[in-house]
């Protein structure tokens, strides 16, 4: 025995490693793993403290009786020892009796092993401190797992996954399997990746996948036959059932992986098949109203990167097709003999039906994704632009709005009212020609306004609000303005009134005045007046000079009211007529007869006024003036009369006249549109200054927001302007222009 | 080769060419002056119409209405300010460019006035200068059937056969068009030298003409009854 210097006694190898380590450390937790002991006596604290301290000499000692380079070996091959002859046949041994044996089995050694290397760990700590660093090896515990790894993990590795794939399909058809094992078990599997995920991916993880679509791709077969609905419903549960089958046992990382492989075999593959089936695919849903069926269609078609594409493109053909049906129905009313009308009330509240629930359905059923409502839209564009019959879609908005607006026309509550106009409104978006629509619209306030026949003011100025939102001030700037004519016409009118008082006339007598401009152009026929209304108009001539020097008069008679009182015996009557109807009354007034040449030179009214103004006095609902010969058509030979018969019930009736005007001025609109056009292309030359055919097409295109003129209409204002020498071609390149300053 | 002149200023033209005596045949200018007299204006002096044109023709042996190269000749001279005249500055100066003082001179000049001396660029110029010299009056468009029968005098060999006769049926026949605009004129002989094959047109990207891509169309039609 040697001696050291100091009382230190110096231990030899052998007797250190058997007699101390060997027997009390070693044998002792084989021992204890085995189960050949009771659990409860693992090392106390003085037995460790006694282990540890032969160790820590044992590697302190000064050479040549340092040992930590054999401990360091002998502490790898015990535990190899360990694990071949023990642990690795009593794993093989467990094969073949059904996994749930086998992973149990595993597990134990897998725990029994943890402990192993942690004691091993504590009584060899020294190790770790000073050697393991000083000779860059591994620590011992990387030591002891890397060995576990290669010694039993690695050969009983393929047998391991395929019992987690066999209990996971087990699972999958109802069966319970005990869930903790497995999660255990995957837990080995994250660990052997000594820091990363790779041993799980590669050796359980990928197989997964795999026997997973293959699983799936089975259950689809099963599937397919059911209805759509039926078949998402499973769908949807197997989605959410493997999802918390990761939650359970797996790996998060695995979630994505595993469901991307679900969708890709049970929804991908048969998307279209699913979609197109023909009582119960996405046609037949939408149909049907299934609401939830279809929410359910969506939610799982989202999960698939363009999987909404096909279901949009349903969506929108379904739409059409239902469009189609409206109009087809309007232009079967109308060959089957109905009078063609610019009024189709029925149709329009169809088209705003039809708006209004897959608006609803988009929102609800489709969470208002961008593609259901660009779908939506494209549809409706395409539904509000066919026209049938001789009136545009547009007029019969606009005479549906005029319905609304006008006093006699629907009755609605004021909410209603806002309703229908939003609604409107809405349709309106789709339209091409909007400009048609907005002189349309236009006239027919202008009719309202000016026979005070709109039911309020508010609702007119909230249809313009709306209008205005959708297109900009621009667009309704008219319409504004006609309104602010007769917000002022009804400031003024008090003033005007008093001066009326003052010269004490006989006549009511007010006057609105039009900006021109605003208001559709009316003809101002040149009608001979009576005394007193000359006198009246001369006074308003007169105040009106002294408060704008500057402004022109011209008088709108064919625009006027009156209230004419007929006294037809005893009985008298109030009739509301317009001004030309009251100047031709008053030439009727006493009995008169006179021709209809007569009353053409004391009117001073052209054939085309006297005639539809005779017309309504004498052929009307009303006879107020007999007419000889009778009948329904006025001739220059016919002579009229009073109507001494006349009777009504009524005490105030109105007259109505045809109206002198053409309902649409369309060459008005098409002016407009050459003007807008060729503005817009000087507009774009001047800022570009140089710019190739196609692009300024395109830009041409952009800036008219309220109609859409053909390529070859945009041409010929172009070739105009490079008549009138506002552009040029260039000299290099014919497809190009310049801008000539 | 020759490219139309004029745009400068007169008096230094004037002043050119009198002191011009280059080797060879010096120009004189009284000649010229003279020459002009005889086809002026009678009201106007300063002017050569119409009828002094003619009776120019008759000179040197061409047919005024028949003969492009009275086009060629008047367009070389470097008639610009009006239509249907040539002005005695333009004249004197267009003389001095081509080095002719007589009728003797002019007549020798004939048979360099043919077309087919000019490349592209010239040939352009000409050809717009054809329907501007055409005009009547203040008319900015010339007439239709003017336009047909200009194209063939000026156009014939230059571009296919094919090509102008169809054009040219195509333009009588159609009836939206009663006048012919210079844009239309012009872009009419880029549109055959930029596209032979009319298989390869495009209306959607073509800024030519409207009535190029109709006579397009009409021509479409035309294949379809075959």
């Amino acid at each position: 025995m040697a001696t050291n210097v100091g009382n230190q006694r110096i231990i030899p190898l052998e007797e250190g490693w058997n007699d101390e380590i060997k027997a009390k450390a070693i044998d002792k937790l084989e021992a204890l793993l085995n189960g050949e002991m009771k659990s409860g006596s693992m090392f106390g604290p003085k037995e460790y403290v006694q282990i540890y301290t032969t160790c820590y000499d044992m590697c302190t000692q000064r050479s040549p009786y340092n040992w930590s380079r054999e401990l360091y070996q002998r502490h790898g091959e015990t535990i190899e020892k360990y694990l071949t002859t023990t642990v690795l046949p009593a794993l093989r041994d467990k094969t073949g009796q059904g996994g749930t044996i086998l992973l149990t089995e595993l597990r134990h050694r897998w725990l029994n092993h943890q402990i192993m290397n942690k004691w091993l760990k504590k009584f060899f700590t020294y190790l770790d401190r000073y050697y393991v660093k000083h000779h860059s090896l591994p620590t011992l515990s990387q030591a002891g797992l890397r060995c576990f790894r290669t010694k039993v993990y690695d050969e009983m590795k393929g047998e391991t996954t395929n019992a987690i794939l066999g209990l996971i399909n087990d699972e999958r058809e109802g069966k319970i399997i005990d869930k903790s094992l497995i999660k255990s078990v995957v837990e080995l599997y994250e660990s052997m990746g000594m820091g990363s995920l790779d041993a799980y991916n590669s050796d359980l993880e990928e197989a997964l996948l795999n026997s997973t679509r293959e699983y799936y791709a089975k259950k689809r077969e099963d599937w397919i036959n059911d209805s759509t609905p039926d078949y998402l419903i499973k769908a949807e549960e197997a989605l959410t059932k493997e999802s918390k089958r990761v939650d359970d046992y797996l790996n998060s990382a695995s979630e994505m992986k595993i469901l991307k492989v679900v969708e890709e075999e049970i929804l991908e593959r048969v998307e279209m098949v699913l979609l197109e089936k023909e009582s119960s695919g996405c046609r037949a849903l939408l149909q049907n109203d299934k609401s939830e069926d279809l929410q359910r269609m969506f939610r799982l078609f989202s999960r698939l990167e363009n999987g909404l594409n096909p279901m949009a493109a349903i969506f929108q053909n379904f739409i059409s097709s239902m469009g189609d049906d409206i109009v087809n129905r309007r232009q079967a009313r109308l060959e089957g003999g109905e009078k063609d009308k610019n009024d189709d009330p029925k149709f329009v509240k169809s088209l705003i039906s039809l708006h209004e629930k897959y608006l609803g359905v988009v929102k609800q059923d489709f969470s208002g994704h961008s593609l259901f409502q660009k779908a939506l839209k494209d549809a409706f564009v395409e539904i509000v632009n066919k026209n049938v019959g001789q009136f545009t879609n547009a007029e019969l908005m606009s005479t549906f709005c005029d319905r609304i607006l006008k006093s006699g026309g629907e009755k609605l509550s004021e909410s209603e009212v806002e309703e229908s106009l939003d609604r409107i409104v809405q349709l309106f978006s789709y339209l091409t020609d909007k400009d048609m629509f907005a002189e349309i619209y236009r006239n027919q306030l202008a009719k309202r306004l000016l026979t005070q026949r709109s039911t309020s003011d508010d609702s007119e100025k909230l249809m313009i609000a709306k209008l205005k939102m959708q297109c900009g001030t621009q667009f309704t700037s008219k319409m504004e303005g006609m309104l602010s004519d007769l917000a002022v016409g009804s400031e003024q009118r008090s003033e005007f009134e008093n001066r009326m008082r003052s010269v004490d006339s006989k006549l009511d007598f007010s006057v609105q005045v039009l900006t021109t401009g605003f208001w559709p152009t009316y003809k101002s026929p040149e009608v001979a007046l009576t005394p007193e209304m000359s006198k009246c108009m001369d006074i308003f001539k007169d105040w009106h000079e002294q408060k704008h020097q500057k402004r022109k008069l011209t008088w709108v008679l064919s625009q006027g009211n009156a209230s004419v009182r007929g006294v037809f015996g005893k009985k008298s009557y109030d009739f509301q007529v317009s001004t030309l109807q009251a100047i031709a009354l008053d030439a009727m007034n006493n009995g008169v007869t006179m021709t209809f040449q007569e009353l053409a030179t004391k009117l001073n009214a052209e054939e085309s006024i006297l005639k539809p103004l005779m017309h309504s006095l004498s052929c009307g609902k009303y006879k107020v003036l007999i007419k000889t010969p009778p009948g329904n058509k006025i001739n220059p030979t016919d002579t009229f009369t009073a109507n001494p018969k006349f009777t009504s019930n009524m005490r105030k009736l109105r007259i109505p006249m045809a109206t002198l005007e053409s309902s649409l001025n369309t060459k008005r609109v098409e002016e407009d549109r050459t003007i807008a056009i060729e503005a817009a292309i000087v507009r774009i030359m001047k800022a570009r200054k140089t710019l190739q055919h196609q692009q300024l097409l395109s830009e041409v295109l952009n800036q008219l927001a309220f109609f859409n003129p053909n390529p070859r209409d945009i041409k010929k204002r172009i070739e105009g302007l490079i008549d009138r020498e506002y552009l040029e071609r260039s000299a290099d390149n014919a497809q190009v222009y310049n801008y000539l300053a | 080769m020759w490219t139309s002149s004029g745009g400068s200023s007169a008096s230094s033209k004037t002043a050119k060419r009198k002191s011009s005596s280059t080797a060879g045949s010096a120009f004189n200018e009284k000649a010229a002056e003279k020459m002009f007299e005889e086809f002026a204006e009678e009201d106007d002096p300063t002017v050569m119409g119409m009828d002094g044109i003619i009776k120019l023709c008759e000179h040197v042996d061409l047919d005024p209405f028949e003969d492009k190269r009275v086009l060629v000749l008047l367009w070389k001279l470097g008639s610009k300010e009006k239509p249907s005249q040539i002005t005695k500055e333009e004249f004197l100066t267009g003389c001095y460019n081509l080095h002719v003082d007589t009728i003797g001179k002019f007549q020798s000049l004939i048979p360099s006035l043919d077309t087919g001396f000019l490349d592209e660029m010239e040939f352009k110029d000409f050809y717009k200068f054809c329907f501007q010299f055409n005009r009547q009056g203040t008319h900015r468009t010339l007439d239709k059937e003017l336009v047909v029968a200009l194209m063939k005098m000026v156009l014939t060999g230059r571009i296919p056969d094919d090509r102008l006769e169809s054009f040219c049926t195509f333009v009588e026949t159609q009836e939206a068009y009663t006048r012919i605009t210079l844009d239309q004129w012009t872009s009419f002989l880029d549109f055959c030298f930029a596209v032979p094959d009319l298989s390869q047109y495009d209306e959607s990207s073509s800024a030519w003409p409207v009535l190029i891509d109709e006579y397009v169309e009409y021509m479409e039609e035309l294949q379809k009854k075959k």
